[in-house]
């Protein structure tokens, strides 16, 4: 993480404790995880414990405390997307990417993350691909879609 | 835009905002919902954009983006005004027949038109759709009449009156016997009085206090926070304008969950624009009275959406609850006299505040008064956002405006309130929706999730679903919920995969009683809703999965076996391939084998089969 | 000037200072009501459940914990209704089937009614009773330790699970862990964890007398605070 996008995100926030998750969330927007050394960085500048920091990035789903992958693939397990066989998606994307939820693909390439609910059940099953939201997924797409992906990267690492 | 200095500044331009929106000659309705965007809904607005200005429209034709119409399975939704056709499905590649036909010729285009599923034939107007009609939508009509992004577009169509009625002719008392006297409760879930909240709050000692609008829409399988605080950012201020006023409150906070990123930036540029009118800040309209608003984001925990858990966030802690021996109208955020409501509740109190307490109080029963919005999901013909009185039936939601059930599947149960609620047998559907009969029946109204379940649902692996979720989500303090939940989640694991015994029954029963009467906050003191209730109706099938260690439903994957009828298949090898773990083999046009040592029942070659030959037993 | 307060616990009349919690008002009036999170001293959270109480008021009847409840003009509180007794038991043995080899929750367990355990034995080393973090934090102010992580992943760690040096190896958190005190017969072996019944003397006499102080060998070392002053 750079020091200068550090510095804008705890710019005018320095000594305001009730900042932290706010900090936290724009941290892991920008930077995809939260470091130790950020976080140390942060309880400093916020007057917040060390122990308070750690305590709030583990306790929030949104954030990583390790590295994730290149795109992160988020597969709903809401109540309206589960009857439409999100458990079918879930299973097919783990035999793919040979990830569970919640794990990175050895390569890095795929991070795989399961959500309760993204409040688009009319269009379920639903998954997130790097922000974007797709709907009524089925196994076969899914496999298609990581795919394509797949193929594309091999192809840039070729080309490079 | 220069700020507005007193209510005759605002009325002034809203005439001149309404005779703009008047003048067009046809505007055109594009949803720009989270459903409809993931559909996309954008790439029409461009492709309209451009169609606009090639056939140089722009002076009649208005294109109005708007938030979510609740309607998301037919998505790309557009209605065309004053005509009031609507089409779904809409893609980019139609636009131009759109223009040319419908705007230009006034021709409709068959083939975009909606199609009713239950009498199967094409409707021609958005009013005439029946799972409108039989709706009665005041909070969810004003989404189509408004770009989120736009405050000229809320003021145009009355946005902020209610404000100006109550800043220059009511006392706080007054607005307060007003919200009383509608009947309004708490529309989260907890159906809390929401006059005698204020009125707490109000009460409480303390100058400095906060009103809080819970965007934390927590429970799965509903959507109307989303739908409304996207769509309709605005009327949540107003609302919120209105309870500070009353309650005595100089600042607000909308805190709304991560997973909502067009809700969160629907609602910052709504304050934006506020402030930049004068309608948040200081001295607003000349009044006296300051007050502004923040958004707060969400960390991705279900916690979140029980009121201490949710301030605790807001003051940059874990979310947590903690005890309420004392209320958060007395001591909330920051120890401060706090009013949370949701967002469905602050919605309310602008209509409630412009036509009147009796007006609200004439729609619903004597305990529950005023509409309230469903989502209604599951195995229905017509799935979307569904606003009626309080006291329709369960019945009249799932069949009339629902279309009955989607798959010729019979239908099983209704599952209501999300985690906290319960699941009602198809015997208890002509119950009225209203807050104590539900509860009563085991179930509750909750925040408004409803999913329908067919024959093709198992109950014990419904209740598994819920505990799981509720584990998972469960903040871990209090020995009730974090061992309590996990125990029965055990049980009900056990059951779901052959080990149960027969005296599990009366020990889930007892271990909910306790869950329920002991956990510090509501997600333990709800949890074993989910399976007390199906316990009460649907006993037998955990009786099957126990004694004879079958799934009726054909779900428990420990109690099923798959298997191919080889009369059906036609060996077109789709399941060979898509089978993750190889447990298919078969020759090209013989019929295929599943090995039912490698087979994991996940069921993708059971949805990929086109012909129907994959047995579940 | 000190106020104070009038109020009922299971049908005595007892005078506490305003402020006071229900649990310390009744403790110190010599009525027992099992606690596990509760240590003098440090500020309560209500986390264990165990100390549970009912409260009528407006005729209706409430069930909170009594060490976050303060003690109120004319409140009437009962410890001993059939269905807080009956709750409690059902906690202590959630916790009792979760670290049984705590002869501190072993005895809660006896104190509590439990006969029977009908949930597979674990053999956890934490009960997140938070006795370490609170002192740690309150009286110590040193915040080394905290609870980390939600629901079943909630575990007491230092950050990044490495001993920073602000921590000075004081020992208060040891000394008043419940799982330190190793059962009489010394720990259970994984897969051979079993109700202790050492102490069923004791379980009868509480069964006798279930609310009242017995001034009981229950917990001893693990301070159960009316021993520490016996």
């Amino acid at each position: 993480m750079s020091t200068d996008g550090l510095q804008r995100i705890l710019e005018e926030r320095e000594g305001k404790p009730s900042q932290l998750v706010e900090v936290l969330q724009d941290i892991q927007e920008a930077h995809g995880y939260l470091s130790e050394n950020v976080m140390k960085i942060v309880s400093e500048k916020l007057g917040v414990p060390l122990i308070e920091v750690f305590r709030v990035a583990n306790f929030y789903k949104a954030f990583s405390l390790v590295p994730r992958g290149r795109h992160l693939l988020t597969l709903c397990t809401g109540t309206a997307c589960h009857v439409r066989g999100a458990p079918l998606l879930i299973s097919e994307a783990a035999s793919q990417l040979g990830a569970q939820p919640g794990e990175t693909t050895r390569d890095g390439l795929f991070t795989l993350e399961c959500v309760n609910c993204l409040g688009a059940c009319a269009i379920g099953s639903v998954a997130v691909l790097d922000g974007q939201v797709l709907p009524h997924m089925t196994p076969s797409k899914l496999r298609r879609l990581i795919r394509s992906i797949q193929k594309t990267e091999q192809q840039e690492v070729a080309n490079a | 835009m220069p700020r507005l200095a007193n209510s005759k500044d605002l009325e002034e331009e809203r005439a001149r905002l309404l005779e703009r929106r008047r003048s067009y000659r046809t505007t055109l309705i594009l949803c720009g919902g989270t459903g409809c965007q993931a559909s996309r809904s954008l790439a029409v607005a461009e492709a309209i954009r451009e169609g606009i200005e090639a056939r140089q429209l722009a002076g009649s034709l208005h294109l109005r983006v708007t938030g979510c119409h609740g309607f998301c399975e037919q998505g790309p939704v557009l209605v065309l005004e004053p005509s009031n056709i609507l089409y779904c499905h809409v893609t980019a590649e139609d636009v131009p027949e759109i223009l040319d036909a419908t705007v230009l010729r006034g021709e409709v285009v068959e083939r975009l038109l909606y199609t009713d599923p239950v009498r199967n034939m094409k409707i021609r107007t958005e009013r005439e759709i029946p799972f409108y009609r039989a709706q009665d939508r005041i909070l969810l009509a004003q989404n189509r009449e408004v770009d989120p992004c736009s405050i000229e577009d809320y003021i145009a169509i009355g946005g902020y009156s209610a404000l100006v009625k109550v800043l220059e002719g009511m006392a706080p008392d007054e607005v307060i016997r007003e919200v009383h006297e509608s009947g309004l409760r708490g529309r989260g879930g907890g159906g809390f009085p929401t006059g005698r909240k204020w009125q707490e709050c109000r009460r409480a000692p303390g100058a400095t206090k906060y009103v809080i609008c819970n965007a934390d829409e927590g429970d799965p399988g509903a959507y109307m926070d989303r739908c409304l605080l996207e769509g309709n950012p605005h009327l949540i201020l107003e609302g919120m304008l209105i309870g500070a006023y009353a309650i005595g409150a100089q600042q607000g906070y909308i805190y709304v969950r991560k997973e909502y990123p067009l809700a969160v930036k629907h609602s910052r540029i709504a304050i934006e624009q506020a402030r930049q009118w004068g309608l948040l800040g200081e001295n607003i309209l000349g009044s006296g009275f300051s007050f502004d608003v923040e958004v707060a984001r969400g960390g991705g925990a279900f916690v979140c959406g029980e009121s201490t858990a949710l301030m605790a966030s807001l003051e940059g802690r874990v979310g947590e609850p903690r005890p309420k021996d004392v209320h958060t109208a007395e001591q909330g955020l920051w120890n401060r006299p706090s009013n949370l409501n949701n967002v469905e509740t602050w919605a309310n109190v602008p209509h409630i505040i412009r036509n009147g307490a009796a007006w609200f109080a004439s729609r619903g029963t004597a305990g529950s008064k005023g509409t309230k919005i469903f989502a209604l999901t599951g195995c229905v013909k017509n799935t979307g956002l569904v606003e009626v009185p309080m006291g329709t039936s369960l019945r009249t939601i799932i069949e009339e405006i629902g279309g009955g059930v989607r798959n010729g599947v019979g239908l099983k149960a209704v599952q209501t309130g999300g985690p906290s609620g319960g699941c009602l047998p198809v015997d208890k559907f002509d119950l009225p929706v209203d807050f104590e009969t539900l509860a009563e029946a085991g179930s509750m109204v909750g925040s408004g999730g409803m999913v329908v379940m067919d024959q093709r649902t198992c109950m014990v692996d419904v209740a598994k679903y819920f505990l799981r979720f509720l584990q998972d989500e469960s903040c871990g303090k209090c020995v009730p919920c974090r061992l309590g939940v996990d125990r029965m989640l055990e049980i009900v694991t056990d059951i779901s995969e052959g080990r149960g015994r027969i005296d599990q029954i009366p020990l889930l029963e007892e271990l909910g009683e306790t869950v329920a009467a002991t956990s510090l906050c509501g997600l333990g003191k709800t949890a074993p809703n989910p399976v007390l209730s199906t316990l009460k109706y649907f006993r037998d099938e955990y009786e099957a999965h126990i004694r004879a260690h079958k799934c009726p439903a054909g779900v428990c994957r420990a109690l099923i076996s798959y298997s191919i009828d080889p009369e059906k298949c036609t060996g077109c090898g789709v399941c060979l391939k898509a089978c993750p773990h190889g447990a298919i083999r078969g020759e090209k046009k013989a019929p295929h084998v599943i090995d039912p040592a490698s087979c994991q029942k996940c069921g993708i070659c059971r949805s990929e089969c086109k012909f129907d030959s994959v047995v579940v037993q | 000037m000190q106020q104070y307060v009038s109020l009922r616990i299971n049908g005595s009349r007892i005078t506490a200072p305003k402020g006071t919690s229900v649990l310390d008002a009744a403790l110190s009036h010599g009525i027992c009501i099992p606690h596990l999170c509760h240590v003098p001293g440090l500020t309560d959270f209500g986390g264990c459940r165990l100390c549970i109480v009912e409260i009528v008021r407006n005729g209706r009847s409430k069930i909170t914990t009594s060490c976050t409840l303060e003690v109120q003009q004319d409140m009437v509180v009962r410890s001993d209704t059939d269905r807080v007794r009956r709750y409690r038991k059902n906690i202590a043995e959630l916790l009792v089937a979760e670290a049984p080899n705590s002869r501190a929750i072993q005895d809660l367990a006896a104190r509590c009614g439990v006969q029977e355990v009908r949930y597979p034995f674990r053999n956890e080393k934490c009960v997140l009773c938070g006795r370490c973090v609170r002192v740690c934090e309150e009286i110590w102010q040193a915040r080394a330790i905290g609870f980390v992580g939600r629901g079943k992943k909630r575990h007491v760690d230092f950050p990044f699970g490495v001993r920073p040096d602000f921590c000075k190896k004081c020992g208060t958190c040891v000394d008043l862990c419940p799982m330190t005190i190793t059962p009489c017969a010394g720990p259970m072996k994984r897969g051979e964890e079993t109700l202790c019944a050492k102490c069923a003397s004791q379980l009868s006499m509480t069964l006798k007398m279930p609310d009242h102080c017995v001034q009981c060998d229950l917990g001893k070392g693990f301070g159960c605070e009316r021993a520490a002053c016996a």
